[in-house]
């Protein structure tokens, strides 16, 4: 490209831009590799039965089971208690975070006072807790909203960390050349710096926390699509316990489709999309 | 060209001037301190470019943080048109080795960051000056480009436009080619030349490359390393700025790139012992 500028005529090379591979083979590789495995499923349970289908039921069975699951107003209320709760611990998960995140990010004093407990509690296995929460927190809700903030705050925080501690010194210096005042700094410079890498925190933690929603319905309490499944499988009602597997992918991906969207829009710079 | 320079010399105060400035940094590891930069002495008058060339680690970057008021001095000042430098201020914009741009900002975005931290978006023909900088630098149709969609010549082109759209009276460039690669280098160091002699602005330009030190400072300041100092300073003498001063002057240039060799050899020598 020829430009021409008060200096003369220059030429500039447009930077070559990454090269995307194509979208709809990918798609079409992915429904193809699903509807042969769903083929060899049916064909092994229902027609050469190589697995008894009270074991194992055949997808046929199990979209049948998905149908009555999706008139069923019980399944929704569960779901609702399920994702309710889910919402609750992961905003407070997000809130403490990133707040908690931004803080030792950028006192070194907090650092190094809070680092030996951050790392005592982030190296426990935190299922481990689960049955304490049960315990401490009862049955209903909050024990679960517990669990859902525990796995899921630390991604965030951690995250967020990460990007304040990794903001370049010289954006620093570059505000403060045109005399900006820390509240500028903070707002204009750190801010924006540590978002995609809180953002893909959050990622995590929406895949974490939906871990911990479940897992709490399985350890006690009646309510949720956790325990349903549980029960569906302690009555041996495979194909409604793999229908409700089923809705449990279907949420995750959604949610963490969203979150995508999301990050696109909040931080579309950041074409890193580095991780989940 | 010639009756520029000569109103260039016409003053006598110098608009920056460094007194006995050092710096001292406390080194974590040895807790012990190293000296960065010892008692330097400096005067760059109204519409000069002075060029500071030196090994890497000699401390100029630390002298231009000094001079931006972004580092205080252990001891010893800088002044600026004999106000003694507390900080950073509208008279001083920085270009910065690694261009400093803000990646979540477009193109003319980034360059209205200075008058936007300045307070200066409520002066209503703030969108006229950001476009006439973009159009300067070269930039004109990438307002709306995101800094990774350039290359490092374009970035740093948005890097001067960030600053010059300022107005500042001192331009301070730390190796603002440094992280060019090396035939964009030749092209904007040229174009950098014609700007400063366009625009008369008062110039510190930080380098380690000798022949942008000849062919862009009216004086050049060689920094020794261990601790930093000045090492010398020489006048170029030579009219013109950039490509022009080569073309004119084969044989002022090619004495004084020799001269620099040997004094840059002599010093990297006597720092790898
Ligand atoms: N903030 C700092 N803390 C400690 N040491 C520093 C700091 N900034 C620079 N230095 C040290 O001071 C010396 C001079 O650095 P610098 O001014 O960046 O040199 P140059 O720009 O000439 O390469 C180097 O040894 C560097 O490690
Ligand atoms: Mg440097």
């Amino acid at each position: 490209m020829t430009i021409s500028s008060a200096t003369g005529i220059i030429h500039i090379d447009p930077d070559r831009r990454p090269i995307k591979t194509s979208n709809t083979t990918w798609r079409i590789r992915l429904t193809l590799v699903i509807l042969a495995f769903l083929l060899i499923w049916q064909a092994a349970v229902a027609w050469f039965k190589l697995i008894p289908s009270n074991f194992l039921p055949a997808p046929t069975e199990v979209s049948v089971a998905f149908g009555e699951l999706v008139v069923n107003p019980n399944f929704w209320s569960a779901l609702a208690f399920s994702l309710g709760n889910m919402a609750v611990g992961l905003a407070m998960a997000i809130g403490v975070g990133v707040f908690v995140g931004i803080a030792l990010g950028l006192s070194p004093a907090l650092r190094i006072t809070v680092a030996p407990f951050l790392w005592l509690l982030y190296s426990t296995p935190k299922v481990a807790l689960a049955p304490i929460f049960i315990l401490a927190l009862g049955l209903g809700s909050a024990s679960k909203i517990g669990l859902v903030f525990l796995l899921a705050v630390f991604p965030v925080l951690l995250n967020t960390m990460e990007g304040t501690l990794t903001v370049s010194p010289s954006l620093v210096n570059a505000a403060r050349v045109y005399g900006a005042s820390r509240f500028s700094v903070g707002w204009k410079i750190i801010a924006p710096a540590t978002l995609p890498f809180s953002l893909v925190g959050i990622q995590r933690a929406v895949a974490l926390g939906f871990t911990g929603e479940i897992l709490g319905e399985f350890l006690g309490g009646a309510g949720g699509i956790g325990h349903m499944l549980e029960y569906a499988a302690y009555k041996f009602l495979m194909d409604e316990a793999l229908a409700i597997v089923f809705v449990m992918v279907i949420v995750s991906n959604l949610s963490l489709g969203l979150i995508s969207i999301v990050r696109r829009k909040l931080a579309p710079w950041d074409t890193d999309q580095k991780g989940m | 060209m010639t009756t520029e320079t000569a109103q260039r010399r016409a003053s006598t105060a110098p608009l920056i001037s460094a007194r006995g400035v050092t710096v001292k940094f406390d080194v974590a590891r040895t807790g012990k301190q190293m000296i960065a930069l010892s008692n330097i002495d400096l005067d760059v008058m109204e519409g000069e470019c002075v060029t500071v060339l030196g090994p890497s680690g000699c401390g100029k970057t630390t002298f231009m943080n000094v001079v931006a008021g972004l580092v205080k001095p252990t001891s010893g000042s800088v002044f600026i048109d004999g106000d003694e430098v507390s900080g950073p201020g509208p008279d001083r914009a920085v270009v910065f080795q690694d261009y400093a741009l803000l990646p979540w900002r477009t193109v003319f975005d980034n360059v209205r960051f200075g008058l936007e931290m300045q307070k200066k978006l409520s002066d209503g023909d703030w969108r006229d000056r950001v476009q006439n900088a973009i159009d300067m630098v070269g930039l004109s149709g990438f307002e709306s480009s995101y800094p990774r969609e350039l290359s490092g010549g374009m970035q740093q082109r948005v890097g001067l436009a960030r600053a010059f759209v300022a107005e500042p009276r001192i331009l301070l460039m730390d190796e603002p080619l440094g992280a060019v690669d090396a035939l964009t280098r030749e092209v904007m160091r040229d174009e950098i030349g014609k700007l400063i002699a366009q625009t008369g602005k008062t110039v510190l330009f930080i380098t380690h490359s000798i022949e942008e030190a000849i062919l862009l400072g009216d004086r050049i300041v060689v920094f020794k390393s261990k601790p930093g100092e000045i090492k010398e300073i020489i006048t170029t003498g030579i009219e013109g700025m950039g490509s022009e001063r080569n073309a004119q002057n084969d044989e002022r240039f090619h004495e004084l790139r020799e001269h620099l060799w040997s004094v840059l050899a002599n010093e990297a020598a006597a720092a790898s012992k």
